[in-house]
């Protein structure tokens, strides 16, 4: 057999290794639903979360293991998250999840995603801020999303814009002011909510006005749109735009990589919040272990510590006298937006539809 | 050559094949998609059509589809002329530094995606090395000219040639070289002997590459967000967009059902063009190919200067690449290189975690995984629909090709809704949060493509030997192994490489599929420089594509390079010359 002598050795031995190799991967890995019951006892819980990037993960998994848990982290962004919970809601492979915003857990609570459950710490936080008219999910961090701007475009704070709405509005923001170029972030839609819900009308074009649809129009009109692996701060530093969305430990970091000052815009009427919420999967074959953990990780010890780490404000209010301070002041600098965060739910995949088609650039 | 479906059951390799092939082609091509266009056009039992309407009023979709066509169209034309032209210069002609040329071409097929259109604007974006030399020349020109269509189709251009330097020298060393001497000693020039003997027997593999180039075009997604301004946006981020909200999922199957569809006209056109062509000056006679010179001096003073302007072009960026993965987001962004800028910190952030080399694992396992048995399945299924050609095997091979037609992401989907209860067609296991799943949905995914590529190897393969090896009394297997495979080896080989480098980074499909503990590498990497992250997270890219940058260059050395001692370079009679096609880094 003439087989040219590369393809021949090294197909066989790249075969024998891979058949071994996956021997082994089906040979450790649990099935699905089964619990992956340990050597000790310790049951492990999968637990989905778009907040468990930059180093928080490995942090959570080691602190929770001191606390006799075993986490298996998956780590996606929110919208990620979301929808993977939604397809596997015949068959549940999470147990737990938490780091999504309001918009993402009223989505699945209206899928029936997730099932009921009051935490040991449910007395300590603000249980308005979460599951309006059930008990599915529990706040446990807050996050201001604002507008901020580059402090040297503007001569004083009074020059600079006091709303969103200005950046439209006057001349001397349009065109300086950065939109998203894609809708699916979680911050992005922040924005898209703090916009519209001002002109919630039950009779308009998906519970807004006109006028709402008129002002989101302008918004992508005069903007700036962001460029593809471009940050706001690049794009301030080099002057090309003056503002644009940022959340709270995003600009603190930014500032620092980029050698650049930022100001938030604190409006009259108030910034979304976005609320960081915990809860548990329907389907759940460990619902003990996941009411354990979820006891654990929402109480006011844990939340203080992930504060400390992560320069995070956390809802639990006995956390607040032992978290990160200067996370805590910056956060409450800021008004909350009144938003009706069902109504933000219900609508904001056909927001997203309709800015897309009619109204981004 | 067409072969009734009376005589193709006669066969029983043919049978064999056939039985796993249709029920694999049942439960993983129709069934799931399936599902998933019944939930996405009749959510409430009721078929849906505002779709259509939707986007026909919107003025941003229609643009953005019609610069997708345009791009597609566009880049199959550039494409293959500059891909043509590397492969003449580094396999045909004798051109100094061939070597050095060729492995500078071959940049472009180990790396991709967001950061290799980022290596091209830091030389010819605003404050690029290109553009600062431009404007010391006229000190009047628009700093930002590097946007907009040009710039796309310019970049993808480079990007998109990988497929010729495989797969076309693969089948350029086919070509009868005593039919080329032949030729030129009747005074045939060095032009008509490209144009009448080589590129005729090369043309069932151009076709192929058109189709990969056109689906290429059609699904631009890194260059024109990065460089098409708002002028020149394709309609791929759309796509993406509305697949992940399940209320807009019917926007994106219409979408990319429209570009689905497309590639299949593209397709069956082909598909008839290399039906009815012959390729007979495919060599019988083992002959080594000679490299031509070319005659006209001036000529080769072109030829030779236009080969090298093309290396600095294809060299450059990935140099940039790796140098400014050693800086700060910030020095990337405005393109400068100082030396205090240079650290290893982004690099130690991807190591110190202690579980950092865990995805890696994973990755190369799935993409091991399924490359092969993708190839291994696809050589037997495209020798099939090669050799037995009727509207049985022509349904078959549509049905082979719905991997291209929707996203990936809708096609993990369908999974999802398929198997995620027992279902009798699949012996009543459940499949999601299972291993396999992930390792499944890749295979589907690189179905279309390692078809398409060793349907054209087979197309090389004259008859005679099949027909040489039965009548010595050969089996259809053993056909098969000592005669058919060897001559396609070259091609298996890179389809298979192709394939695992680009599982290694998947992202789209890893997210809904992937098991909680084997989570593949893509899914890292897009946490840890998604737009959300708490740092921004532009240097880390940078870092991740120079780690994939290491592993594809491995792989595509494990496949090819390598100069292993006492290499048997004989060819036997047996053999066609073409598999006498030697590894890239042979020693001339």
């Amino acid at each position: 057999m003439n087989f040219p002598p590369f393809a021949k050795h090294r197909i066989f031995a790249a075969a024998s290794a891979l058949i071994a190799g996956s021997i082994l991967l089906t040979a450790c890995a649990p099935g699905a639903g089964e619990s992956a019951a340990k050597a000790d006892g310790k049951e492990s819980l999968v637990v989905y979360s778009n907040s468990v990037s930059d180093g928080r993960g490995a942090w959570l998994t080691a602190e929770a293991a001191h606390a006799g848990f075993d986490l298996q982290l998956v780590d996606l962004g929110g919208g990620e998250v979301m929808n993977r919970l939604s397809a596997e809601k015949n068959n549940p492979v999470a147990d737990v999840t938490f780091g999504m915003n309001n918009v993402y857990f009223e989505k699945l609570k209206a899928q029936d995603v997730l099932e009921p459950y009051t935490p040991a710490w449910s007395g300590e936080v603000d249980a308005a801020m979460g599951d309006q008219d059930g008990k599915t999910f529990w706040p446990i961090v807050r996050e201001p999303i604002m507008l901020v701007y580059n402090q040297a475009a503007f001569a004083s704070a009074d020059a600079a814009p006091q709303d969103w709405t200005d950046l439209w509005t006057k001349d001397q923001f349009k065109g300086r002011y950065e939109v998203p170029s894609a809708s699916t972030g979680a911050t992005t839609q922040m924005v898209y909510a703090g916009i519209l819900s001002r002109y919630a009308d039950p009779n308009g074009e998906l519970g807004v006005s006109q006028q709402g649809w008129d002002q989101m129009a302008a918004y992508f009109k005069n903007g700036s749109t962001a460029v593809k692996g471009e940050d706001l701060y690049a794009r301030m530093k080099a002057g090309k735009v003056d503002a644009g969305q940022m959340w709270l430990a995003g600009k603190n970091s930014r500032e620092a990589e980029y050698g650049i000052k930022s100001e938030a815009v604190r409006p009259k009427i108030g910034v979304p919040y976005s609320v960081q919420h915990v809860a548990m999967v329907k389907g759940t074959k460990k619902a003990k272990t996941a009411q354990k953990f979820i006891d654990w990780f929402g109480s006011a010890k844990v939340q203080a510590a992930w504060s400390n780490k992560f320069f995070t404000a956390p809802t639990n209010k006995e956390a607040l006298a032992d978290a990160n301070q200067q996370a805590i002041t910056q956060t409450n600098a800021f008004t909350a937006q009144d938003i009706d965060w069902a109504l933000v739910a219900e609508n904001m995949d056909a927001w997203v539809e309709k800015i897309e088609l009619d109204y981004r650039k | 050559m067409n072969i009734s479906v009376h005589k193709m059951l006669r066969s029983p390799l043919f049978l064999v094949v056939a039985a796993v092939l249709l029920w694999f082609s049942a439960a993983f091509l129709v069934w799931p998609n399936l599902r998933l266009l019944g939930e996405v056009f009749m959510p409430n039992g009721e078929p849906t059509f505002r779709a259509f309407e939707r986007l026909g009023s919107s003025r941003r979709a229609m643009d953005s589809l019609r610069n997708s066509f345009l791009l597609a169209i566009v880049l199959s034309v550039t494409v293959n002329l500059v891909g043509v032209f590397i492969v003449l210069v580094t396999r045909y002609f004798a051109i100094k530094g061939a070597r050095v040329l060729y492995l500078g071409y071959a940049t472009t097929l180990i790396y991709g995606g967001i950061v290799q259109v980022a290596g091209y604007k830091i030389i010819y974006g605003e404050h690029g090395f290109v553009t600062n030399l431009l404007a010391g020349a006229f000190p009047d020109m628009d700093r930002t000219w590097f946007t907009g269509m040009a710039a796309v189709v310019f970049v993808m251009t480079v990007a998109g040639t990988g497929n010729h330097l495989l797969f076309m020298t693969n089948a350029l060393a086919r070509v009868d070289f005593q039919t080329v001497e032949a030729a030129k000693m009747m005074g045939a020039s060095t032009w008509r002997v490209l144009l009448t003997i080589v590129l005729p027997t090369i043309r069932p593999m151009l076709y192929a590459i058109t189709i990969l180039t056109f689906l290429g075009g059609l699904g631009a997604l890194a260059a024109p967000q990065v460089l098409g301004g708002t002028s020149f946006q394709t309609i791929t981020p759309m796509i993406l967009t509305f697949a992940n909200s399940p209320s807009s999922r019917d926007l994106a199957a219409t979408l990319a059902l429209v570009l689905g569809v497309s590639t299949m006209v593209l397709l069956a056109i082909l598909n008839r063009m290399e039906k009815g062509g012959t390729y007979f000056a495919v060599s019988k006679v083992p002959t080594a190919m000679k490299k031509q010179k070319i005659a006209n001096r001036w000529a080769n003073a072109a030829v030779h200067a236009a080969a090298y302007l093309l290396l600095a072009v294809y060299l450059v960026p990935p140099l940039l690449i790796v140098l400014f993965s050693f800086t700060s987001a910030s020095a990337i962004s405005t393109g400068t290189l100082a030396w205090e800028s240079f650290t290893l910190k982004n690099y130690a952030l991807v190591f110190s975690d202690y579980e950092a080399f865990w995805p890696f694992l994973v990755s190369l396992g799935y993409g091991a995984f399924a490359s092969i048995t993708v190839v291994a399945g696809m050589l037997f299924v495209a020798r099939l629909l090669q050799k037995y050609r009727n509207r049985v095997t022509a349904f078959i091979e549509f049905v082979l090709h719905i991997p291209w037609v929707l996203p990936s992401t809708l096609i993990a989907l369908g999974l999802i809704i398929a198997y995620d209860h027992a279902s009798w067609i699949m012996g009543n296991v459940v499949l999601t949060g299972t291993v396999a799943l992930l390792g499944i949905t890749y295979v589907i995914l690189k179905i279309p493509f390692t078809l398409r590529m060793l349907k054209a190897a087979f197309t090389g393969v004259p008859d005679q030997l099949e027909e040489a090896a039965a009548i010595l009394g050969a089996g259809p297997l053993t056909t098969f192994r000592l005669v058919l495979l060897p001559v396609v080896a070259p091609t298996a080989a890179a389809i298979a490489a192709l394939n695992f480098n680009s599982l290694l980074d998947d992202y789209d499909t890893a997210v809904f599929v992937a098991h909680p503990l084997y989570q593949p590498l893509g899914i890292v990497i897009k946490n840890a420089t998604g737009e959300d992250t708490l740092n921004d997270a532009t240097a880390l890219t940078f870092v991740y594509t120079v780690l994939l940058m290491l592993i594809t260059a491995t792989t595509m050395w494990l496949v090819y390079g390598r100069p292993s001692a006492g290499r048997r370079r004989k060819p036997k009679a047996a053999e066609p010359a073409g598999t006498a096609v030697e590894p890239v880094t042979t020693r001339n």
